[in-house]
This record gives C-alpha cells, sequence and structure tokens, in this order.
C-alpha cells in the first residue's frame, strides 16, 4: 500500500466589474472579443491600473483562509510565451501574496481534517482559445480577469479529501461573495500535483501534474485514475514519470507532456504598479465583512445551539440557508422551531418553488412571528406550517393571516366543552374503547373531529387538555361503577 | 520671415498678430520635412493634411511639433522604428498626444527612433540612420534622433521624445537644442512604447527653456492609465522661469570633471569640454549661483553604465514580449503558434535588439538574478540615496553631457576608455532616481554644439527649469538651430 | 562563463535566432558586462543594500475604482485592427496542441 500525496493549485475567477488591470468589462460572454482593451490585448504602450476590488476580494479571501496578508501589495511579472498571454508576460504575485500560510478546515468522515494553504496569490486571466481541426482562435475576452490562486501544502491524502477541500472552498468563495465559482464556466478551475511513497517513507515521489480540471467530480476520477495507475507501476517495481498528464471524457489521464527542465519565468517585480500599504485599519474593516464559515457554522449549531449533527449540516451548508436561519434566530425565535421550521417547511418551499431564499416570501421576521405563535401555544405546529403556505400563496404576513383567524378561535371552555361532549356521544364506539380498553390513541380522533366541528376555530391547547381532562374524569365515572 | 528660426514663444506672437495662420505654419513645417528628409532621415511618417482639433486655446494652438514614432496615436503609423512594428497603425492615443491634441497642437510627423528606443546613436531605426544637422559626417545621437534634428533642423519649435537613459538629453546636446525629461511621473507614460518601464519617460526638446516649460505645463499632470504618474501639483512652469538665482547651490562630480585624470593629446575635446564646462561656471557664480565640487566614490559611478544596462535589458525583454506578430505585426511562418512566434521575432527585431534581449534575459534567469538583475537595483538605491543626500544640500548637479561633440558615424565606439564612459553615460542617474533632468548648449567644438546637464531634485522641475532658464541668459545660446552663426564664434 | 550554445538556447527560449557572427558580438560583450557586475558584487556590504524597483514612492496611489468604462473598450475592428489572420471577429492562429 501506498500513501498518497496530493498538492492542489485552485485557480477562481473573481466576480468584479472591471478586468484586474483595466476597465474593460469583466463578464462570461460568449460574442467574441467584445470586453477588451488596449491593456487586455497586450498593445505596445499600454499600462496596467490594479483593480481596487479584484484586490480587495483577494485579500478577504485570504483572511478568511486564515492566511497572513502583507504589509503592502505589489505584483511581479511571469514571463512566458503563449499564444493566449498577449503581453508575453502575466501580471501576478510572487514576491509578497496575498496571503501565506493560511488553512481550512474540512470534514471527511466524520473527522476534521486541517488544509495548509501554502499561498494565496492575485493575478490575470488569460485569453481563451477555441481549437478547430486545423487551427485554433484566440478570443481576449477572458484576458485580464481578475484570477486568484490558491495553491495548498502537498498534505492532502485521499481523492475525497481533495474533493471535499474543493467543495469547501468554493463555499468559501460562495460565502464571501468573491466569485459565483462555476466550474461549467471555468470559474473554477483546478490543478493536481499526486505522487504516491511507500507508507512511513519521508521522501515524497516522482510528482505527476494534471492541468485544469474543471469539474471536481473529475478531479476525483483523475486522481483515483493515477492512484491505480502509479500504484501499479510502483508494485511491477516500475518509475513514475515525472510529466504533466491530462483528463479525457473516459476518465483516464493521458500524458501530455514530460518535464523537461522547469521552465523559468524570471519573475521581478512589476515597475508600472507603484506599492500601495495595507492599513491596519483597511485590514480591520475587511476582516470584520468576513462571514463565519461553513464548518464554523456548524460547529456552533452543535455546541451553542445543540443541534443534531444533521440538522447542523443541513443549515450550515449553505450561505443564504444560513444566514436565513439565524437571522430568524436574532429575532428571539424557539432554536428547535426554527430548525423544523427552516428544515422542512423552507427548503421544501424553495425546492418546490424552484427558487432561492432571495426571491422566498416569508423573511425571517415573518418566520419568527409564526414561530412565537406555536410556541407560546396558540397555534399548533402543524396549524403553523400550513399558516407559512398559505402566506406564501396569498403573499400575505403570516401575523396577519395567524390574528385574522384567532379574532374567531375558540377559547372558551364551556363551548369548547359542548363540542367534546357532543363529540362523545356521537362516536360511542370509540369512547368505549378508551374507557374498556384504554386506548390512548381516540384522544388525537376525539382532537380531530372537535377541529373539524368548530371548523378549526377551537383553541387547539386548550381543546387537547379538556379532552384529556373529560376523558379522565369519564374513566374514574366507569371504573367507580 | 522665416518662421524656422522662432521659437515657440515667437510663433505664437506672430500667430497671435495674425501675421500667419496655423495652416500655413504647417505646411511651411511640412515642406522642410519633406526638403530634409532625404538628406537628414528625421521622419517615419511625415503627415500632409493638416489638422487640428483642439478642445480648447493654449500657447500652443495652431503650432507645429513632431512626436517620436513609438508614441501611440491611433491611426497613425507607430513603428517604434522597428520592422516588427512595420505596419503597426494604433488604435488608441497615448496621453501626450491625446493632451497636445486637445490643446492644439499641429503634428507634423512621427520621428526616427533607434529600434525600439535602445540605442544611444540614432543610426538603428529600420528606415535608416538619422542624420546630424549641423554636420552630416556625424551622429545626432539617441534614441530620439528624429525629434532632435527635426528641432534642430528648425521644421518644428519642439518635439516629443522619450529619455530611458539619456534619450532625449543626449540628442539635445549633439543637435544644438534643449531637452527635458522631468521628473518620473510628471508626465503620463500611456502610450509610450515601454522600454524599461521602471527608467522611461516622456519629455520634450525646444530651442529655448521657456518653450520646455510651456510643452511641459501642456503634457504634464496626472493620468488615471498610469499609476506612476504624480498628483497634480498646480505648478505653472513659466511663472517661475525668471526667479532669481542667487544663492542656488549646484555640485559637479569631480571624479568625472577633474582634468588632470585626462591626457592632453588623447583626450584632447574633453579637455576642451571641460575648458567650456568651467568657463560656464565661473560665468555662473558671477552670475550669483554657488557652485561646488564634490567628489563621489568612483566604483558608485563605475557601476552607473553596468548598472543602467543590466536593468534595463531586463525590463526590455519582458515589456517587448508583446511582439510576436500574433494579434498585430507581421506575421510570422511555421506550422505552430511558438514557430510563427519565432519566425516574426527573428525577422523583426535586428541584431543590437536581439543581443540586448538575451542579455535582459540572462539577467532575470533564476540563478543569475541575484547577482546580476538585484545587484544592479541595489547599486541603483546606491547611487539614488547618494544623490538625495546631496540634493539635501544642492538644488542640482550640472555636469557635461558628453566627452565632446556628436562623434562621427566611423569612431568605433569600444575604444572608450573607462573615465570617457563614465563622462559618456553619467546622465543616467536622473533615470534612476526619475530627477528632472535637463540638456541645454553651453558652445562649440568643431563648430558642432555640446551642451551640459543640470539634474534636480524630484518634483522640483520649476527649480530646475529656473535655473536652466538662467544659464540660458548665461551662455546666450537660446533659439538655436543647425549652422547658426554662433558656431563660428 | 557563458558559451555561445549557451546564448543560442538563450536567444531561443526568447523566440528569435541570431546568425553565427552576432552570436561571437554577444559573446565579447556578455564577457564585458559580466565583468563589470562581478566589480558590482564587491561592493562593500551590497547585499545588505534593499533592491530598488521604483524611482521613489510616494504610497499616495489609489486603486481603480471597480468600474466598466466603455471608452476604453475597444471595438471588435480595433481589436483585429492589425491582424490579417482572423475568423468570426478572432485571431487565428495554428491549431494549440495542449
Amino acid at each position: 500500500m501506498y500513501e498518497v500525496v496530493i498538492g492542489l493549485e485552485v485557480h477562481c475567477e473573481l466576480d468584479t466589474k472591471s478586468k484586474n488591470f483595466s476597465s474593460a468589462r469583466n463578464e462570461y460572454t460568449h460574442i467574441p472579443n467584445i470586453n477588451v482593451a488596449p491593456v487586455d490585448l497586450g498593445l505596445p504602450g499600454i499600462l496596467p491600473v490594479v483593480n481596487e476590488e479584484a484586490c480587495r476580494k483577494a485579500l478577504k479571501t485570504a483572511m478568511a483562509l486564515h492566511c497572513t496578508t502583507p504589509d503592502e501589495v505589489i505584483f511581479d511579472r511571469k514571463n512566458y510565451f503563449y499564444a493566449d498571454l498577449p503581453k508575453g508576460y502575466q501580471i501576478t504575485q510572487m514576491t509578497k501574496p496575498m496571503g501565506r500560510n493560511g488553512y481550512l478546515d474540512i470534514m471527511v468522515d466524520g473527522k476534521t481534517k486541517r488544509i495548509l494553504i501554502h499561498q494565496l496569490h492575485l493575478e490575470e486571466d488569460t485569453a481563451s482559445l477555441d481549437h478547430y481541426n486545423t487551427y485554433s482562435l484566440i478570443d481576449y475576452n477572458r484576458s485580464g480577469i481578475p484570477l486568484m490562486e490558491i495553491v495548498t501544502e502537498p498534505c492532502i491524502s485521499s481523492a475525497e479529501e481533495a474533493v471535499t477541500f474543493l467543495e469547501d472552498l468554493r463555499d468559501v468563495f460562495l460565502f464571501c461573495g468573491v466569485s459565483e465559482a462555476k466550474s461549467d464556466k471555468g470559474q473554477m478551475r483546478c490543478d493536481v500535483n499526486i505522487s504516491l511513497k511507500k507508507k512511513g517513507e519521508t521522501k515524497l515521489g516522482t510528482k505527476v501534474e494534471m492541468k485544469n480540471i474543471n469539474a471536481f467530480n473529475s478531479v476525483k476520477a483523475a486522481i483515483l485514475y493515477e492512484i491505480k495507475r502509479q500504484s501499479a507501476l510502483l508494485d511491477e517495481g516500475k518509475e513514475v514519470v515525472q510529466e504533466t498528464r491530462r483528463i479525457d471524457e473516459d476518465g483516464k489521464t493521458y500524458s501530455m507532456r514530460e518535464k523537461v527542465d522547469a521552465i523559468d519565468y524570471k519573475y521581478y517585480v512589476e515597475p508600472n504598479i507603484p506599492p500601495v500599504k495595507l492599513t491596519d485599519a483597511y485590514k480591520e474593516e475587511l476582516e470584520k465583512s468576513i462571514p463565519m464559515l461553513k464548518l464554523d457554522r456548524f460547529e456552533k449549531y452543535i455546541k451553542e445551539y445543540h443541534l443534531s449533527e444533521y440538522d447542523a449540516q443541513v443549515l450550515s451548508k449553505n450561505r443564504d440557508i444560513a444566514d436565513y436561519f439565524e437571522e430568524v434566530l436574532s429575532y428571539g425565535s424557539d432554536i428547535e422551531l426554527a430548525v423544523n421550521f427552516v428544515t422542512t417547511s423552507v427548503l421544501s418551499s424553495l425546492n418546490k418553488l424552484e427558487i432561492g431564499l432571495d426571491e422566498f416570501f416569508i423573511t425571517p421576521k415573518m418566520l419568527s412571528g409564526i414561530i412565537d405563535y406555536v410556541h407560546k401555544g396558540k397555534i399548533s405546529l402543524d396549524h403553523g406550517k400550513k399558516i407559512m403556505y398559505q402566506a406564501i400563496e396569498k403573499k400575505k404576513d403570516p401575523v396577519e393571516i395567524i390574528e385574522e383567524s384567532s379574532l374567531s378561535q375558540i377559547d372558551d371552555d364551556q363551548v369548547l366543552l359542548d363540542y367534546i361532549k357532543a363529540v362523545f356521544s356521537e362516536n360511542p364506539e370509540q369512547l368505549r374503547q378508551y374507557l374498556e380498553e384504554d386506548n390512548q390513541y381516540v384522544v388525537n380522533f376525539f382532537m380531530g373531529k372537535v377541529m373539524q366541528k368548530s371548523n378549526r376555530q377551537a383553541n387547539p391547547n386548550r381543546t387537547l387538555d379538556l379532552i384529556k381532562q373529560q376523558l379522565e374524569e369519564r374513566k374514574k365515572e366507569y371504573e367507580g361503577k | 520671415m522665416e518662421y524656422s528660426k522662432m521659437t515657440l514663444k515667437e510663433l505664437r506672437e506672430a500667430l497671435d498678430k495674425d501675421e500667419v495662420t496655423s495652416e500655413e505654419l504647417f505646411q511651411e513645417a511640412n515642406k522642410l520635412a519633406h526638403q530634409y528628409q532625404e538628406e537628414y532621415n528625421p521622419f517615419v511618417t511625415i503627415i500632409d493634411k493638416y489638422k487640428m482639433k483642439k478642445k480648447k486655446d493654449t500657447i500652443i494652438t495652431g503650432i507645429p511639433y513632431a512626436l517620436k514614432d513609438n508614441i501611440s496615436t491611433s491611426n497613425i503609423l507607430t513603428t517604434a522604428s522597428s520592422n516588427i512594428l512595420k505596419d503597426y497603425i494604433p488604435v488608441f492615443d497615448a496621453t501626450v498626444y491625446k493632451k497636445l491634441k486637445e490643446a492644439g497642437g499641429v503634428l507634423v510627423g512621427k520621428t526616427v527612433l533607434d529600434e525600439l528606443a535602445m540605442g544611444g546613436t540614432g543610426t538603428t531605426g529600420h528606415t535608416g540612420i538619422v542624420y546630424n544637422p549641423w554636420d552630416k559626417t556625424r551622429e545626432i545621437g539617441g534614441s530620439s534622433a528624429g525629434s532632435a534634428a527635426a528641432v534642430a533642423l528648425g521644421i518644428v519649435p519642439f518635439a516629443i521624445g522619450s529619455d530611458t537613459g539619456d534619450s532625449i538629453r543626449k540628442p539635445a546636446a549633439f543637435g544644438g537644442v534643449v531637452g527635458f525629461k522631468p521628473t518620473y511621473g510628471l508626465i503620463s507614460r500611456y502610450g509610450l512604447f515601454a522600454f524599461a518601464s521602471s527608467l522611461d519617460h516622456v519629455g520634450c526638446f525646444a530651442r529655448s527653456v521657456y518653450d520646455i516649460a510651456v510643452v511641459t505645463n501642456i503634457i504634464k499632470g496626472y493620468d488615471p492609465h498610469d499609476m506612476t504618474s504624480l498628483k497634480d501639483d498646480g505648478k505653472d512652469l513659466t511663472e517661475t522661469l525668471d526667479n532669481s538665482i542667487k544663492g542656488r547651490k549646484i555640485f559637479y562630480i569631480k571624479e568625472i570633471c577633474d582634468r588632470s585624470q585626462y591626457d592632453k593629446e588623447k583626450d584632447k575635446t574633453v579637455l576642451e569640454v571641460l575648458d567650456n564646462f568651467y568657463e560656464l561656471l565661473d560665468k555662473m557664480k558671477e552670475n550669483g549661483f554657488i557652485v561646488e565640487e564634490v567628489s563621489i566614490d568612483q566604483d558608485l559611478l563605475a557601476a552607473i553604465y553596468p548598472t543602467y544596462m543590466c536593468i534595463s535589458c531586463a525590463e526590455a525583454t519582458s515589456n517587448n514580449a508583446n511582439l510576436t506578430g500574433i494579434q498585430f505585426g507581421p506575421r510570422g511562418e511555421g506550422n505552430t503558434v511558438l514557430e510563427i512566434m519565432f519566425d516574426a521575432r527573428t525577422k523583426g527585431f535586428s541584431e543590437l535588439i536581439k543581443r540586448r534581449f538575451v542579455l535582459g534575459s540572462y539577467i532575470l534567469q533564476k540563478e543569475n538574478q541575484e547577482k546580476l538583475y538585484l545587484n544592479a537595483c541595489r547599486i541603483r538605491r546606491l547611487i539614488v540615496d547618494k544623490m538625495n543626500e546631496l540634493f539635501k544640500t544642492y538644488d542640482g548637479m550640472i555636469l557635461p553631457c558628453s566627452g565632446g561633440a556628436a562623434p562621427h558615424f566611423n569612431e568605433a565606439t569600444d575604444q572608450l576608455s573607462e573615465r570617457y564612459l563614465l563622462m559618456e553615460n553619467h546622465m543616467a542617474i536622473g533615470n534612476f532616481g526619475g530627477f528632472p533632468s535637463i540638456t541645454l548648449p553651453s558652445g562649440f567644438i568643431d563648430h558642432c554644439p555640446i551642451g551640459i546637464n543640470l539634474t534636480g531634485k524630484v518634483k522640483e522641475d520649476d527649480v530646475v527649469l529656473n535655473m536652466a532658464y538662467q544659464i540660458e541668459k548665461i551662455t546666450g545660446l537660446k533659439g538655436m538651430k543647425a549652422g547658426d552663426e554662433r558656431c563660428m564664434k | 562563463m557563458v558559451s555561445k550554445e549557451d546564448l543560442k538556447k538563450y536567444a531561443s527560449k526568447l523566440m528569435f535566432d541570431m546568425k553565427e557572427e552576432e552570436y561571437e558580438t554577444l559573446e565579447k560583450e556578455f564577457k564585458i558586462i559580466l565583468k563589470q557586475m562581478d566589480l558590482i558584487g564587491e561592493i562593500p556590504n551590497i547585499k545588505e543594500v534593499k533592491p530598488m524597483t521604483f524611482p521613489y514612492i510616494t504610497y499616495d496611489v489609489e486603486w481603480r475604482k471597480d468600474e466598466v468604462d466603455e471608452n476604453e473598450t475597444l471595438t471588435v475592428n480595433e481589436v483585429l485592427a492589425n491582424c490579417k489572420h482572423q475568423i468570426n471577429d478572432q485571431v487565428k492562429v495554428p491549431k494549440v496542441v495542449e
């Protein structure tokens, strides 16, 4: 058996209005070359002008990943020739990346694992190439889009860990609002470095690199395939070749090129971008804007709210849901009821309506209103849920609905007793079952009948109490006979 | 009237008095441009149609001028005097061009430079050698060769150049005109084809210090397209020109100017230059300047040239990596993208450029970077620190621009002695620290002009121009063009 | 010492070739400049000096606000104005394999 050592380099396009170094639009489009400024085309005489928002988002992500941030922001040039690189160099960060030495905790098989982040830096995307039979076409729309690269330490030891990390990392991007991180649009891409070594061996094995994998399940497939392929080679006493491989649609990896000698990118400080100091005030303000991350919320829900792992997971998985849930609680709602409502009614409504929380009619405040009524026993849980659906349908404040109907709610014991007595006499068989056979289920039966008879206006809690009390009295009478 | 002899200021007056129209000035300039083109080759492109699209009235409204051909001009061929850009027609305007256009300047032509501005002779442009208007057997110097020649020939009263080591100031000296490279960042570099971004400056040539101040006023200013451009200071550079210079302190460097280190026979012209230099210093002292000799570590001075080579070549390699013939420029032949890039670059660059690129790339290589590139950047700091230290005491530094008048084409450059190298290359100091630096004519050797260079503190362009204006009064060499009779004295 | 073969390799990494005699000139140039740089390395305490990239630093530089400037955006015709090899509004190159 071998130990698997994986390091990931994740690229993520940042969600900004304009590009990283020009004010051309940053958008995903199929119409070629419509979002191109001279800077993005690498025309003679161009100068980069740094996008404030791109820096902000990269720094925010760095902080969310617990990285140390630099005292000032500068950029470097990475020099190489390629068809998709119009300037012949990429503006990136080497000397002082936006973040260093961070981590992200992930949960695999119920255990927390800390994935170490080597560095996070801000750079620019390249132009995109479309390949045809005999030629390729260059579209410069993507050229210069702000790109964030996150490099992990080689500390990932399975495909599952790799994919969980990627999923959680995407959640960080989404939680922080820095990117849509859609892999089908190429907004999140990943390079995988993988090597195998004998258990207990300290020396790393030969590294194989797989570049630009978009979909997470392709990452998984590629890693699993490589583990199998490299294990087989090592079993046979053969050597793993240091090379770059690509993954095909069949889930297998194929050699692209053997590593000749490493390219020397001749990095040096970009002289056209003077340093900008990061003040403590700026960093503090940015720090404050970072929302709690998934795993932190998960842990908080369990520790502070005493939620089950299942509920905690459902609620922390998605930032919108978690924020919604927390806002409901912020109005002082009962935690158990809030969990119940959000994990069932709210989520199923969203599913059914095929909408997101941003379009959902019931605000956290409205929901907390319903929960309050249920909590105080003024309405039943079921009734509360029905009110919620009614509110969605009528686009009406649920509390108003409750208040309107409660004007006619029957709280008077005498009236309720009349209903109960009538129901008892109409259903002698059920009464007999209680008296003779001690059948407790009939309580609910009578409850239903009273509600029916009262057009659901009977106060449910009071009715239940009265039914139980009446049945007890009759039983005493029956036993005394 | 002979407009070609007039300064910008005089032309303005003539225009304002309706003695001449802007279009007539343009036609005259155009005629001269064509007339001199064959003989001296200042232009890559001569504009034949009068065009003025001012947004406001300024001193330069209606005045003809020329632009170095490494400044981006939409719809006008811009070649950087290189085959790799021989058909390149920009789609955007350099900020300096935009400002001149809006101020009503009338473009007469795009001037020849040393290929990609990398060179100091004016002999390496793809359209041929630029000849010195004072003596056709001599260089005009470079890289802003055509701009210097156009002003020296009287075709235009002012021209725009760029300066990375001394590319404005050297040819200005050899052309007998004034050349100014202001503080780094005073004039936007947006649209200037980059040679070495941390050393590149836009600047101008004219026939008087006053005209230099006028043109600088027009083209300076913060530009959101250039992060290294300075915030506006609101200074009108013409206003302070005539301020008194009484008590202004300037220094010269002993290790460059000490006569005793030069040989009476072998370094005859250097000594003539120094005679002229010291004579000027004496007159300056009479006029209220305080001039002192300062000694600077010889090793540091000797490091100026290699430091300049290392930094400029390193940056140039990267800055010109966009010239691949893919998205613009002549397409190379080949079966793969890399092959067509290879072919385009092999054919597109001349030998000198390639040699500098290889050097620059070697300097940046991982294994050499520490010893070559970073050490050069360290020396740069030592030199700049030394200058800033001196500038605490002094308002400026004055030195001869070169060890003689413009060299003849047949003079081999590798015969230069090491001390001579210093005399020829010290002006790069101005680029290392982004100091404002001006060259103005100070006299003649063999009837050809020589110049002095005055360098001051960062952001004190006004002080440098003020001092230069007063020195110009002392030399009396204002408003010269080639063949000026003053050279016969 | 840098050999002519090394120089050829460096040139090819910069995407061009030179003539034989040009490499010879270059070899000589390298000798001169490397000798000069050796001298620089001998300047006392040089290693302790912070390398300088910018002529001066003001720290009053501001980043650009994240706004789209349509005036700065080129039309497709402008993007392709200097490229003769184009199809479908894109730059055409030989097929890029990889």
